[in-house]
């Protein structure tokens, strides 16, 4: 049986994936894509984190049948028509990029956030951010940008 | 490999576990870890994986009424967001707010944390204060099972291959209470516990409640601190008491280890703390 899911709001049909394989590794090994990350493989790392069904999960913990029929959305598929997503703009803008490894599991994990809150607080975006480690910047310029981009998803970016 | 089933009803997931090869998959967030240990060393893998997620039975809740129940399919996510569960068992809601991250909270499960039965299992704790008792269904039939019987050792149960846990059925609590979850950590998210305590008060100390868990092997009541509380008079004294006695009990069952002389302590402390938080919920004064 193939396994059908949606990525980034294309149809795919896959052959020959194992019960025990993680999303993570479809995503990276079958598809190609590169943009989520494998930190740790056990969920402490949060570098892995892609939506299914639009709510943040970490893939190294998912296994890739459990998102048969679902809709799984990655880093690549942020960007609208040649545009960033105002997050990813405002981690660009900020500086919240330093390594960038940790980048698109904080965004996703930011964007499942701003979903349910368009208003968080600082304390808020914290602890929506606490399953993803970033070694490089110190998470200061990352708290920066949720702010920014939440601004601007509520008045409009500039 | 494993065969990936996705059981659409409960007949589909126990005829799948029936010949006793298959392991239940709920959320992943653990089974995936054994797995990819299982594929590093060389080990066996199960010969199916059969994801509960889509069956009924195991999203149930019900809140109000003589037999409260909680589906075992519930993610953390939901059970810490549900109105009900935080109106009518906050310790719960709290407890499930404090596993893991948000990105494990979608999809980590109150019955896979029992079945996974780690000694720090936030839900676990949680639980055992509420008095659960887990449903279990195979082909025969189904079966009752106190928490502390399912759950007979560190990362072991009484569940067999054939069985899924369907849900929790809790004890009814009266109207008012006050409820804490508390959980000493060394991260805020993600962090296994190294202590938590579920801790539940109603007005007259008719039917205290407080479990401890990462203290003992299996998930507990503490039935003399809970005799201490229905006996005494509410107020510091009494918390204070409470906690002497809850790392006395500790220091009998688990002996004095390594870990004894942070433990102890925070027990007593924690203890303390988080009887006069709930105390406090109930209008009294700490
Ligand atoms: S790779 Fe998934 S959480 Fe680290
Ligand atoms: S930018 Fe390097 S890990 Fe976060």
């Amino acid at each position: 049986m193939d396994l059908c899911l949606t990525v980034n709001g294309q149809p795919i049909s896959l052959a020959e994936v194992p019960g025990e394989a993680s999303l993570l590794e479809v995503l990276r090994g079958r598809l190609g894509l590169l943009g989520t990350k494998e930190g740790c493989g056990v969920g402490e790392c949060g570098a892995c984190t892609v939506l299914l069904d639009g709510r943040a999960l970490n893939s190294c913990l998912t296994a890739a049948w459990q998102a048969a029929g679902r809709q799984v959305t990655t880093i690549e598929g942020l960007a609208q028509g040649g545009h960033l997503h105002p997050l990813q703009r405002a981690f660009v803008e900020t500086g919240a990029v330093q390594c960038g490894f940790c980048t698109p599991g904080m965004i996703l994990a930011a964007w499942d956030l701003l979903q349910r809150n368009d208003h968080p607080s600082d304390q808020e975006i914290k602890q929506a951010l606490a399953g993803n480690l970033c070694r490089c910047t110190g998470y200061h310029d990352i708290l920066r940008a949720v702010r920014r981009a939440a601004r601007w998803l509520r008045e409009g970016a500039p | 490999m494993s065969r990936f089933i996705h059981a659409a009803s409960l007949a589909e997931a126990l005829a799948a576990l029936a010949p006793g090869q298959g392991r239940v998959l709920a959320g992943g967030t653990d089974l995936m870890v054994a797995l990819r240990a299982a594929r590093l060393s060389g080990g066996d893998l199960p010969a199916e994986l059969v994801d509960v997620a889509a069956v009924p039975e195991l999203q149930q809740l019900e809140l109000e009424g003589p037999a409260p129940l909680v589906g075992a399919g519930l993610s953390f996510a939901r059970l810490a967001a549900d109105p009900g569960v935080r109106a009518r068992y906050p310790l719960l809601a709290q407890a499930a707010a404090s596993v893991g991250s948000q990105q494990v909270r979608h999809g980590a499960t109150i019955g896979g944390n029992v079945a996974n039965a780690s000694p720090a299992a936030d839900g676990v704790t949680a639980l055992a204060a509420l008095g659960a008792v887990a449903v279990i269904a195979s082909a025969q039939g189904q079966r009752p099972c106190p928490l502390g019987e399912l759950i007979s050792a560190p990362y072991q149960t009484t569940l067999r291959p054939q069985e899924v846990i369907l849900g929790f059925a809790l004890d009814p609590l009266p109207a008012r209470t006050g409820q804490v979850f508390a959980k000493v950590g060394r991260r805020q998210a993600l962090s296994v516990a190294r202590l938590n305590l579920a801790v539940c008060l109603d007005e007259r100390l008719q039917d205290p409640r407080l479990a401890l868990g990462s203290c003992f092997p299996t998930p507990r009541r503490l039935a003399q601190v809970e005799a201490l509380l229905r006996a005494g008079r509410p107020g510091p004294g009494l918390w204070q008491a409470a906690g002497e006695q809850a790392a006395a009990h500790f220091t009998n069952v688990c002996g004095w280890r390594e870990s004894a002389a942070y433990k102890v302590p925070a027990i007593r402390r924690v203890t303390a703390r988080t009887l006069a938080q709930a105390w406090a919920l109930l209008g009294g004064g700490s």
